[in-house]
């Protein structure tokens, strides 16, 4: 069917892009580690937001996960070069390493309940949309990432533009304003590289 | 208090600040941490959240039979289409088709087996449920046990068939209220076939009496096809339209002319009359009692009687020589008289005249499966089901795909006849009349969870069977598929040969591996055939050739004496979207506005202002339309696209039950129809009803909805496009 096709292209795109950006960051750490050298700069959007704090189910420390243990956001929100959203990682992903690690700390002690119970654990929804709406991680990270051979694995700082620095949060804290105005002044910004400026490239 | 007096009482103004009751669920907003976003517990392999895949199944909304593709997203379906893959509809489908999502999300569904306990159904378990149905089915045995169905094809049909056999019985009553039963009994017997394939596409003119065959027809998708081949010709196909109520396909024609009702087939003889003595056509073939009938149309007396300027006629019958070939067609309009045989047949004999047959009417051949074809319903079914019924020779009866508590005319006495019903059993998806009335009720998965095989009734040149696959899991645990259903049925009766099928997707499996080869492909590889088919959604059959016969029976004068008398004739007029009423349950049809009048979600009597100003009617007064059975009060909207002699009240509304959407809302017009039958097929003659008119309130442009017609509050006091308050708006999305 033509939406498998044009999403197995995509990822022999990716898989390329991701070693193309994995050798050249290699390249890069070792010439010059201080810059990191992509193929075309981009503005990052501006404004802040005073989300509120959001009781989670678990209270998942993004900070371990990110800062302490250096895990790629894509390694656990794996759909995000894939699809319009990032997707919640399955239960059994979580359960893939927690299995072993962590077990008698309280949090993974809830996490195992919820895996035993069968049941995943009711994420509360942080960053939203409205449905008219149309945003996509997908092309995002492709022109943010991938055709910008931009080192994946710092692929955090592009998440950051619009989710924050996750990594210095536990659960995840709404801090960017994420309305029509913080998504044009961006494409406005990034015009030269092909943001798009159409009224439909959103509301369609 | 309905809808309507509610609006009233609201007014309109104010109307959104007071309606708490439509405001939108308070889990849908962008504040942070009100949402839940659950993920998978394990993620299903080639499922991908957010991106969409495309299945292929069947669409059940009516009994065409289109194939569609459906989107599929993390487990849910969301929207349909066509399947470019079947030649009937060619990827295209129609609002009826769109809307089939609706009435499987609907809140009104049947989700547990009911039984009746007294004057009220409580629920109860599929044990207890099949039990039951063990012993009150065992206890009946011959004709005294019945199906009562719509149009049923595929291999659910063979298996009512199987089911039928093994009770014993011959008794399948089919039932549709939008049918062409009289016109398919001419085909027979002037073409050889009761549905020979129409071909609007190769024709250069179409001369239609009364057929809607882009509205409310038995393929309106496969038609309206057809008839953008016909528009886009290098020569542009000329539609001329003969019924006494505009219809959409009305609505589209070149030339539209009313005609007093019932007296179509005058006009045809009328035609023939020009063709055969003043234009000099050869006769051949008409037999002399026809012929004498044809001498006796003249044009001034057709006139007279039609109501049809003579000139008019004229024009028709020279352009119908210089275009050929062209195609004449009959509607129920012209089926629905007690002379409905011969006018239908008047009007196919214009076929033969102008040597269409061959041309625009072919052969549509031999299915290879005789067994999946559909049973097509009529209304004679229904006039045989409640005598048999009324003279209690109906032990039990099984109900499924119809609902005849709400379309029997009031004069059948339905309601007693199925008192008299020993037991009951309807397998249903809501709440309907009938199912209200039902000893025992199974809930069925909706089509969109379902097996089964489609076989259209009306086939393209590429004759095909369509394959339904359910495009989600069951919503309802409890519900299970009418292939199921029928399995377990037939197990209780017989279950040496039923016994080895698990559930009908295996019973499927294994009818698709009796395939013959020549339809499979030539692969010999059943896993390959059935993957192929699931994906295609269509089986490729070629139905062998036939030869269709052009004869011209001898029929009676169609002209009856009520069509000299004065006075209003109804037109219960179906149409695309509510049709039969099947789909006043889903709000998106009953929110499309009808495509003449532009009313929604409501009923309304269509008159044509000349005569309503006879009767001292003004526009959106409130009428009594009665007949000799009952009468109706509702608004009038005067449209000069009516005969002056006709009065319409469109099918669709005046439900009983049929859950909230539904209830309440207008009137049923099929209620106050006489019994009277074609004389010669039995069936019921829907379209000849006399009525008075008279008014009994007055003009109120508040208390019916039109759209587009510049009144009113556009939203209608709904919140189809909700608000919030600046300050919300901020908090939620910063400044």
């Amino acid at each position: 069917m033509a939406a498998n096709n044009r999403s197995a292209n995509l990822n022999v795109q990716h898989r390329k892009g991701f070693v193309l950006a994995w050798v050249f960051g290699m390249v890069a750490l070792l010439l010059a580690p201080a810059a990191i050298a992509t193929k075309y700069d981009v503005n990052a959007p501006t404004g802040t937001h005073e989300g509120e704090d959001v009781a989670q189910p678990i209270e998942f420390p993004h900070n371990i996960h990110v800062k302490d243990n250096g895990i790629n956001c894509m390694y656990c929100h794996t759909y995000a070069r894939r699809s319009k959203v990032a997707g919640i990682p399955p239960t059994s992903k979580c359960m893939g390493c927690h299995k072993v690690i962590a077990t008698d700390k309280p949090r993974i002690k809830k996490l195992t309940e919820f895996w035993t119970n069968k049941t995943p654990p009711p994420w509360k929804k942080v960053h939203d949309l409205p449905d008219f709406v149309h945003f996509t991680h997908e092309i995002h990270l492709k022109k943010l990432v991938f055709d910008r051979d931009f080192p994946v694995e710092n692929v955090k700082e592009v998440c950051a533009f619009c989710h924050g620095e996750l990594e210095n949060m536990t659960v995840a804290k709404k801090v960017k304003p994420l309305n029509m105005g913080f998504c044009v002044g961006c494409h406005i910004a990034n015009k030269e590289l092909g943001a798009p400026g159409d009224c439909w490239k959103c509301h369609k | 208090m309905n809808r309507r007096n509610f609006l009233k009482t609201m007014g309109w103004g104010g109307a959104g600040a007071a309606l708490t009751g439509c405001d939108l669920p308070t889990t849908i907003t962008l504040e942070e941490g009100k949402e839940e976003v659950v993920s998978y517990l394990m993620p299903e392999e080639y499922v991908i959240p957010g991106v969409g895949v495309w299945y292929a199944s069947t669409c059940t909304q009516c009994s065409a039979g289109c194939a569609i593709h459906g989107r599929v997203r993390e487990g849910r379906v969301l929207k349909l289409e066509g399947n470019p893959e079947a030649s009937l509809n060619n990827g295209k489908i129609c609002m009826m088709g769109q809307a089939g999502v609706q009435g499987h999300y609907s809140p009104d569904r049947v989700t547990k087996p009911m039984v009746r306990n007294g004057d009220t159904l409580t629920e109860t378990s599929w044990d207890n449920a099949m039990a039951l149905l063990q012993e009150k089915l065992g206890a009946v045995s011959g004709d005294r046990f019945a199906w009562f169905t719509g149009t049923i094809s595929g291999h659910q049909s063979a298996l009512v068939s199987n089911h039928l056999d093994a009770m014993g019985s011959k008794q399948h009553y089919v039932h549709e209220v939008v049918n062409n039963s009289v016109s398919q009994a001419v085909n027979r017997d002037m073409f050889g076939e009761a549905n020979p394939r129409v071909r609007i596409d190769k024709a250069a003119m179409v001369v239609s009496f009364g057929a809607d065959f882009m509205g409310a027809s038995l393929s309106p998708v496969h038609y309206a096809g057809q008839y953008a081949k016909f528009r886009t010709k290098k020569e542009r196909g000329l539609l001329v339209q003969i019924e006494s109520k505009m219809s959409l396909t009305g609505g589209s024609a070149d030339l539209w002319l009313p005609i007093k009702p019932g007296t179509e087939g005058v006009l045809a003889l009328g035609m023939a009359n020009l063709l055969l003595n003043k234009i000099k056509v050869s006769d051949a073939g008409i037999p002399n009692g026809v012929r004498k009938l044809i001498d006796e149309y003249d044009i001034s007396k057709v006139a007279k009687i039609t109501g049809v300027a003579g000139h008019r006629i004229q024009r028709v019958a020279q352009l119908l020589t210089e275009r050929s070939p062209s195609l004449v067609l009959a509607g129920p309009s012209v089926e629905g008289h007690a002379h409905g045989y011969a006018s239908v047949a008047a009007v196919m004999m214009l076929n033969h005249i102008l040597g269409n047959v061959g041309k625009t009417i072919e052969s549509s051949g031999q299915f290879p499966f005789p067994q999946l074809m559909a049973k097509q319903g009529g209304t004679a079914d229904l006039l045989a089901f409640a005598e048999a019924a009324k003279a209690e020779k109906l032990d039990a009866v099984v109900f499924y795909g119809s609902n005849p508590v709400y379309s029997a005319p009031k004069a059948l006495e339905l309601n007693e006849a199925m008192n008299k019903v020993g037991f009951k059993v309807a397998i249903s998806q809501f709440m309907d009349e009938t199912t209200e009335v039902a000893d025992l009720v199974l809930p069925v998965a909706s089509y969109l969870e379902d097996w089964g095989t489609q076989v259209p009734m009306q086939q393209s040149e590429n004759s095909a069977i369509h394959v339904q696959q359910p495009l989600m899991e069951k919503l309802y645990e409890d519900s299970k598929g009418l292939g199921d259903i029928l399995l377990s049925l037939l197990k209780q009766r017989n279950n040496d040969e039923y016994g080895k099928f698990e559930d009908y997707y295996a019973y499927l499996r294994n009818a698709f591996a009796a395939m013959p080869a020549a339809v499979k492909n030539n692969t010999t590889n059943n896993n390959e055939f059935w993957n192929n088919t699931l994906q295609k959604g269509v089986i490729d059959v070629a139905s062998s050739g036939g030869k269709l016969k052009s004869t011209v029976v001898s029929f009676a004068d169609p002209v009856s004496e009520s069509a000299n008398a004065d006075g209003l004739t109804l037109v219960p007029s179906p149409r695309l979207g509510l049709y039969d009423g099947r789909h006043a349950n889903l709000p998106w049809l009953q929110e499309a506005p009808d495509q003449i009048s532009k009313v929604v979600w409501d009923s309304w009597a269509e008159m044509h202002p000349t005569t309503a100003e006879k009767l001292g009617i003004s526009n959106l007064d409130l009428v009594e339309v009665s007949s000799a059975q009952g009468s109706v009060t509702l608004r009038v909207v005067l449209l000069k696209s009516m005969h002056v002699d006709a009065v319409a009240v469109p099918l669709g509304q005046g439900h009983e039950a049929y859950g909230r959407y539904a209830k309440g809302l207008g009137v049923n017009p099929l209620q106050i129809l006489d019994a009277t039958t074609d004389n010669k097929t039995g069936e019921l003659a829907m379209y000849s009803t006399r009525v008075t008119v008279k008014s009994v309130g007055p003009a109120d442009s508040l208390s019916i909805v039109r759209m587009g017609t510049g009144s009113g509050d556009s939203q209608a006091g709904r919140k189809l496009v909700a608000t919030v308050p600046v300050e919300q708006l901020r908090r939620t999305e910063g400044s």
